[in-house]
């Protein structure tokens, strides 16, 4: 899988290639507008970052550059500038997803996955870790082809954490990405440790393994025992 | 107790014409009867020289009688020792009248046919009281119909002048800074006015500007902050998966704590700016009774942390039409607050009572202070996470709904009202 990152921010841009690098996705990036043209003409991506304030150049631009080449890239926008205005723009433009900074890494990349498998839908949408597999169409988990029960907040968690494969999520992190347009408003994250004990508790009920781990202080972590 | 400018120089005014009427009467009185006896005694005068020079030459001791006769205003008697012309104010009996009656009477020698006499003449001086009052009056009534001339003319031209003075206060009165419409002031004939209107323009256009500048500075900063901000989650987050000790740990968890704080901040002051710039205003109805309920599984997990007990009493169907975004983040807040400032196994009671909505929860076990409780950054409790702009977001949807909130303290309950 391979991404390309649009942003002149050059920490941000490697931040966010090196945290996706060891979930097998590989980041190219372009630090202003005219590097970025270059390389969206040059190769294809399975996904576009963009950052829609670039030093030379406007990133609505590169959404209409992409739209005149027909390319099919997804595109998820990430601006510090936030209104109701540029969301639209950005959506009319061709863009799939918006994402304000700033952000969790972990949120980040999770949605670009549920971006890249909305494109390719070729036949697959169920994602597989070992005996656990989740149809995200019709958001059924099974272990071991036993159907579990589990309520929508349990599977979006589920989905974050596996997405988020080998890596430790703050408690911040789960908590906004479960409360949505609400999380700005929270200041108390410890609702998430009764979903995150549920789903465990199902988890293990249902004979999976105990991919769960409590990271002392800091938060939980996905990992293949 | 403050009057009207108007009402001030015309009370003045009339003050000083009651003055002036009071003291000019009666002097006016007294001079109208001096001059009338000076005028009596000057005909008294021209009356006996008149005699003198024409009666009586051939005046005969027969003549006296037959003049005294006919005469009864003019009599000639025996000398009475007078040397000299003298004349005096006397009570009379007029047999006509039939009473005393005022007269002025003049004595004067005279000499007939070598014989010493006195020569009388009196006149009535009735007339001039009837004259006096006569003239009285009419000057009163002059002066009346001078003075009530004189107000409602003042009257009416101070109205004409001062509209657009008062026309300028209206408009300064119903001025609101953060709302984008300059006073308009009309045009005058007067100087001074023009100088107020034009003075007042400069002044709001300047402070306009500064308000402007102002809150420009708030959302381009919280904007601006959004990057630094960015740069600091995304490292935090790949700082979180290295390897770390417990006191790295310690350290990055508090870290993520600020970050959050700080990223919760910011967006609280965008989301100020947001509504102090008048963006949103497209509006739509939406029912709070569905809208409370379909999160409320959202808030009691949240509340669950406190074993908070959340009850709903809607007695009635609350349908509001306003921004729906604005909205939403107002019943968030109270929500939010109501859990916030709670106590461990304290209660939540929300309530929609006709127009009104009410989030009454327990937590301290006294009053806040109104004051400031609506300002920004006004904690009750200094040491609580929230940062203080709750409450300043839910006054200002309020108000640019023109909606109304109110917070009482009842049977250790304290209540946000909102009346829509």
């Amino acid at each position: 899988m391979k991404i390309l990152i649009i942003e002149d921010e050059q920490e941000i841009a490697q931040s966010i290639a090196t945290y996706f690098k060891t979930n097998g996705v590989q980041c190219e990036t372009a630090g202003n507008y005219t590097l970025a043209l270059n390389k969206i003409n040059n190769y294809d991506y399975d996904c576009i970052l963009l950052d829609l304030m670039l030093p030379d150049g406007d990133g609505f631009d590169i959404l209409k550059e992409l739209k005149s080449k027909n390319k099919t890239e997804g595109v998820i926008i990430i601006s510090a500038k936030e209104n109701l205005d540029t969301r639209i723009e950005g959506f009319n433009l061709g863009a799939d997803d918006f994402l304000t900074k700033p952000f969790h890494l972990s949120e980040l990349l999770v949605r670009m996955q549920a971006l890249i498998r909305r494109k390719n839908f070729q036949g697959n949408n169920t994602i597989v870790f070992n005996e656990i597999s989740i149809d995200i169409l019709s958001k059924t988990v099974t272990v071991n082809n036993q159907k579990l029960d589990l309520t929508k907040k349990e599977i979006d968690l589920l989905l974050f954490l596996i997405g988020n494969n080998n890596k430790v999520l703050s408690k911040g992190a789960i908590a906004e990405h479960l409360s949505g347009d609400m999380a700005d408003m929270l200041d108390n994250h410890d609702f998430i440790y009764a979903h995150i004990k549920n789903l465990k508790k199902k988890l293990h009920a249902s004979g999976s393994g105990d991919y769960i781990k409590t990271i002392y202080g800091l938060g939980y972590k996905w990992e293949n025992e | 107790m403050s009057k009207k400018l108007l009402h001030k120089t015309t009370s003045s005014f009339l003050t000083f014409a009651i003055i002036i009427l009071l003291i000019a009467a009666p002097a006016f009185y007294f001079i109208t009867q001096w001059l009338y006896i000076y005028e009596t005694d000057e005909v008294l005068h021209f009356h006996k020289g008149a005699f003198v020079k024409e009666s009586y030459k051939d005046f005969t001791e027969k003549d006296i009688k037959a003049w005294n006769k006919y005469n009864h205003n003019v009599m000639i008697v025996r000398d009475m020792g007078i040397t000299k012309d003298s004349i005096f104010g006397e009570m009379l009996f007029d047999s006509i009248a039939n009473e005393n009656e005022p007269f002025r009477v003049l004595y004067a020698p005279v000499t007939i046919n070598g014989k010493r006499y006195t020569y009388t003449e009196k006149i009535n001086l009735v007339e001039m009281e009837g004259m006096v009052i006569n003239i009285a009056a009419m000057f009163l009534f002059i002066i009346i119909i001078l003075l009530i001339g004189i107000i409602w003319i003042s009257k009416k031209s101070a109205a004409k002048i001062w509209k657009p003075f008062y026309n300028t206060l209206h408009q300064i009165h119903d001025f609101e800074i953060d709302k984008n419409k300059p006073p308009h002031f009309i045009a005058t004939e007067i100087d001074e006015f023009n100088q107020l209107n034009k003075s007042l323009e400069q002044l709001i256009e300047k402070n306009t500007a500064i308000y402007k500048n102002q809150r420009e500075f708030i959302e381009n900063a919280a904007h601006e902050l959004q990057t630094p901000l960015a740069l600091f989650q995304t490292k935090i987050d790949s700082l979180l998966q290295l390897e770390l000790n417990e006191e790295q740990s310690d350290i990055l968890s508090s870290l993520n704590n600020d970050v959050s704080r700080l990223n919760r901040l910011n967006k609280n002051l965008l989301l100020l700016s947001k509504i102090d710039n008048g963006n949103y205003v497209e509006k739509s109805a939406i029912i709070l009774n569905e809208y409370i309920e379909k999160h409320l599984d959202f808030f009691t997990e949240q509340a669950e942390a406190k074993n908070i007990i959340i009850s709903t009493e809607f007695t009635s169907t609350l349908s509001v039409t306003a921004n729906p975004a604005f909205t939403e983040v107002l019943i968030n807040n109270l929500f939010l607050n109501a859990i916030r400032h709670n106590e461990k196994n304290g209660r939540i009671i929300i309530r929609i009572k006709n127009n009104q909505l009410t989030f009454s929860n327990t937590g301290q076990s006294t009053s806040l202070v109104i004051d400031k409780l609506f300002n920004r950054f006004s904690k009750t409790n200094p040491s609580s996470q929230g940062n203080g702009l709750g409450l300043a977001i839910i006054k200002k949807i309020v108000e640019i709904n023109q909606w109304e909130i109110h917070y009482t303290f009842e049977n250790q309950l304290h209540n946000f009202s909102i009346r829509f």
